[in-house]
């Protein structure tokens, strides 16, 4: 068991390891640098080549990646040229936006998501099923950013059921209910649209996994002694199909923030995804790097403890 | 002149385990196995399944990587699948007469594989040869452009003996080539290799489970247990007078079809088999393995432990 | 001569047994797919619909004149639909229905190169990581497994804004570069078990190279797979194309793409007020990626209900 996780955490580290340097590639490749914004333009072109020298930028890419790498390491991420504040500072805000709508996300994709799968793996091939099989068949293929717009068209603007735009009403005072209140409504709808395509593939794991271990032997056999059809499923089908889920919720992060890019550029949500496409226009490159950065090392992170949670769940996977 | 020979031929697996997965044991699927085979005669590999024949076969063939050990062939050291003119000379049948062929090959193309990695032949050729190939095998030209799934197993199998000859080699070496066939056709397919094996002056290296097929096939015989021989001899050595304990039970278990001695041979194979628990130790190490072979005649060889 | 006339009477033979075979069903697996699909109703609509929209859109586009299309006419700006524009204009006074033909045509196309660039990359990965096994197998996952985790879409845009001359070729590499991995894992797990039979250790007796043995013995195997999962990939890789356009981090603003249409519509007023500017578009991309889905869906089944006959 504890072997399997110290290898799972070995091969993290040259992941992240891989990570910074493809970001730090990225980054050398990026027009300008950290002076170009930070300095007016009437200071003299020696003075500037003076700066680089002193800031080591002409220092070899290995000694400049280590001195990147040791900035990190002390929470320094750099400055945004266009904000003209820390980059750690800037991201904190949009981060917690984009938890607050990550987690709703999440909410409602295992609120949608477990029932439908349940439902229409138990009652597999009845009209309730293929109604569900439906969904999940046209959610498959229906690319997130379609579904986001669509939905802020019919219920923000032609219904206005939903604020349009924003993560919180104007002048709302913060820490009130109210607040709070605002803050959610503007949570719905975005994260409905992720959920309601994201929990597509929830429901056909689940009702495929309920449909094979309902012809399992040991099902039967449960059967069999007498056990009655509500303690089947709840005992003994549910138990062995939603813990592999619960695991999978790490693989989802990299979902989440694929999806959270699209729907926040469409509802206007101060996020990660906006704050990243915006920096990427005005090419504020110091937050871009930043941001791929963490979202990677995020996603490396999820992965590394579903496999950890999948490895408690599923005996077989530890021998691997 | 010997045709092929085994010198202490070695191939182990490794285990792997442990944080960094480093190699923790190895398994001894072939430890330590000599032989030599004549050319023209047929040798025949028997033990049980694990017992290391089926990879001593292949080690020889270049399939699998040897550990230790050498094979020569002729003068010609084998090593790791590298002497390409070599290689041709010796040729392999499979055990499957069904995964050894690629479902998505014509027979022509099938037959032909060898031909076009060794010799540059034209199109009309290559057609010719192929169904010489395919009529020495006992198949029609029409089969050429057929697919492998339309054949029977014995067919196949002829297929796979057509593809095997195609380069005109000295040795093959036989997997268990009619354990996957039918009884009806399992002689059928043997006979017909005695013929092949008189036409084209081939030698066999015989690879079975089955000692009644071997009786019928081999001139001469090693015995494998848990990758080591425990005796060789030939057929007739083995058969009527069988030394190690291994063995003895090997040839009591032959089944025999007059039922007029059945309570004969039960009796016969009980008696064995007390004799096989009683006296395992004198005949296998602590480790259940076999001993040292030892010369008993010129051509009979046993794997018993130094007397005294 | 007697050689002679026997070898004129295989040729002869040879050319009936030809035609009977074609006549026989064969395992080359197309018309097996093909049948499936003939069987299928909604996969056959949905691939005479695919052929179909494919063929107007190629064929209107060549009479189309391009420049006409995205020349911009402050005069015309933001037009309703009418005989003159049947989907009105853009804010640019560009013609929509004009540009939703040509974006349906660069969408399209886009994704058929994508889908191959990154399956070619992917199926050769995939097999060779598998054919080998062992250490090279293991090496080439935990690349795969590290690309799985990127957050591709960031990586992407990054790739794009940083690329010098940037054209419709660099993105497709650079799209393709992010997204081949679900391929090569499928296709790795096929070959480990293909070379696990007989047929490829007997090519290595009979003396073909490991390359030979991949390439003609392997991957004819694997064919049906890989059709599968192209064309699934296909219906998925128009939906990240025109994503990423719809983000405006797609292809280039002299080539316009389905995503290119709908990007108008971050524009509040043209979502709300205009939707015959971006409706169509994100009609056509829904309904072109479930008609390929369907076809993908299709041919899956015919494939699994091979693999068990077989």
């Amino acid at each position: 068991m504890w072997k399997f996780i110290v290898r799972r955490l070995l091969i993290t580290s040259p992941q992240i390891i891989f990570l910074s340097l493809l970001v730090f590639v990225l980054a050398s490749f990026m027009p300008g640098d950290a002076l170009t914004g930070a300095i007016g333009p009437d200071v003299k072109a020696e003075r500037l080549a003076e700066l680089r020298e002193e800031l080591g930028f002409n220092d070899p890419w290995y000694i400049q990646y280590k001195d990147w790498v040791a900035g990190i390491l002390q929470g320094s991420l750099g400055e945004s040229f266009q904000y003209k504040m820390d980059v750690e500072d800037l991201i904190w805000q949009r981060v917690i936006n984009t938890f607050w709508l990550s987690l709703v996300s999440v909410i409602f994709i295992y609120a949608i998501g477990l029932p439908l799968g349940i439902l229409s793996g138990r009652y597999n091939d009845t009209l309730l099923d293929q109604l569900i099989t439906g969904y999940t068949y046209i959610g498959f293929a229906t690319p997130i950013f379609i579904f986001g717009l669509v939905a802020l068209w019919i219920f923000g603007y032609i219904l206005g059921w939903f604020p349009t735009g924003g993560s919180v009403d104007p002048g709302v005072e913060s820490g009130s209910i109210e607040y709070i209140l605002s803050k959610l409504q503007h949570l719905l709808l975005p994260g409905l649209s992720i959920a309601l395509i994201g929990t597509v593939s929830t429901v056909q794991y689940l009702r495929s996994e309920i449909i094979d271990t309902k012809q399992k032997d040991f099902i039967l056999t449960a059967r069999a002694k007498g056990a009655s059809e509500r303690r089947v499923y709840n005992r003994h089908i549910f138990r062995n199909s939603i813990l592999p889920i619960a695991a999978f919720f790490g693989y989802e992060i990299i979902n989440l923030i694929n999806g959270t890019i699209f729907i926040e550029q469409i509802f206007s949500y101060p996020g990660m995804g906006q704050l990243f496409l915006d920096s990427i226009v005005i090419r504020d490159y110091t937050v871009v790097t930043a941001l791929v950065l963490l979202t990677g090392i995020g996603a490396i992170v999820g992965a590394l403890l579903s496999d950890i949670i999948l490895s408690l769940v599923d005996p077989r996977i530890r021998i691997k | 002149m010997t045709l092929l020979k085994v010198e202490d031929l070695k191939v182990h697996f490794p285990i792997r385990g442990g944080i960094l997965n480093r190699k923790i044991d190895a398994i001894r699927a072939v430890d330590g196995v000599n032989f030599e085979i004549e050319p023209g005669e047929t040798y025949g590999l028997v033990g049980e399944s694990g017992s290391g024949k089926t990879t001593t076969g292949k080690a020889v063939m270049g399939l699998n990587n040897i550990t230790n050990g050498e094979i020569y062939f002729g003068d010609e050291l084998l090593n790791k699948g590298n002497k390409v003119n070599i290689r041709k000379d010796i040729q392999m049948i499979f055990q499957d007469p069904y995964s050894s062929l690629n479902p998505r090959k014509r027979v022509i193309d099938i037959i032909a594989e060898p031909l076009r990695n060794y010799e540059n032949l034209s199109k009309d050729e290559e057609k010719k040869r192929v169904k010489d190939l395919l009529e020495k095998v006992g198949l029609t030209a029409e089969s050429m452009l057929k697919y492998p799934h339309e054949f029977s197993g014995g067919q196949r199998q002829r297929i796979g003996v057509a593809r095997a000859i195609a380069l005109e080699p000295k040795l093959i070496i036989m997997d268990e080539p009619v354990s996957a066939l039918d009884v009806s056709v399992q002689a059928q397919v043997l006979n017909f290799m005695q013929d092949l094996q008189k036409e084209l002056n081939l030698t066999y290296l015989f690879i079975s489970h089955d000692l009644s097929v071997v009786k019928h096939m081999c001139d001469r015989i090693g015995i494998m247990y848990n990758g080591r021989y425990v005796e060789e001899g030939t057929t007739k050595e083995i058969f009527n007078d069988p030394q190690h304990i291994y063995t003895k039970r090997l040839v009591a278990a032959i089944p025999d079809i007059d039922p007029k001695n059945r309570k004969e041979n039960t009796n016969f194979r009980e008696q064995v088999k007390e004799e096989y628990t009683n006296s395992y130790y004198d005949y296998f190490d602590e480790d259940g393995l076999a001993y040292q072979l030892k010369p008993i005649t010129d051509t009979h060889r046993v794997a018993l432990p130094e007397r005294g | 001569m007697s050689e002679n006339h026997s070898h004129k009477d295989i040729e002869q033979q040879v050319s009936e047994q030809q035609k009977e075979q074609e006549v026989q069903k064969s395992p080359s697996g197309l018309r097996i797919f093909w049948r499936e699909i003939l069987k299928d109703k909604l996969a056959l609509i949905s691939l005479i619909f695919f052929v179909l929209v494919s063929m107007i859109v190629f064929g209107i586009s060549l009479i189309l004149d391009l420049d006409e299309v995205v020349k911009i006419d402050p005069f015309a700006i933001h037009q309703p639909p009418s005989d003159e524009f049947l989907l009105g204009t853009d804010k640019g006074g560009r013609d929509v229905f004009g540009q939703l033909i040509i974006g349906t045509r660069n969408s399209l196309a886009i994704g058929f190169l994508v889908t191959l660039i990154s399956g070619a990359f992917g199926i050769i990965f995939g097999v060779v990581s598998g054919y080998f096994g062992g250490h090279i197998d293991n090496f080439l996952m935990r690349i795969v497994d590290f690309f799985m985790v990127l957050p591709f879409i960031m990586i992407i845009i990054v790739f794009v804004t940083i690329v010098p001359r940037y054209s419709v070729w660099t993105f497709s590499l650079i799209m393709s570069a992010f997204i081949w991995m679900g391929i090569a894992r499928l296709i790795r797990s096929k070959a480990l078990q293909e070379r696990e039979l007989d047929y490829a250790q007997a090519s290595r007796t009979l003396g073909s190279s490991h390359t030979s043995i991949i390439f003609k013995q392997v991957l004819p195997n694997i064919t049906s797979l890989v059709v599968v999962t192209m064309t699934l990939n296909l219906a998925a890789n128009i939906g990240i194309e025109s994503g990423l356009s719809f983000l405006g981090f797609g292809l280039p603003e002299d080539t316009p793409s389905l995503g290119t249409l709908m990007s108008y519509a971050t524009n509040p007023t043209t979502l709300e007020e205009r939707w015959w500017i971006w409706a169509p578009a994100a009609a056509l991309i829904l309904v072109l990626m479930l008609a390929v889905r369907n076809v993908g869906e299709a041919l899956k089944r015919a494939a699994d209900a091979r693999q068990r006959r077989a």
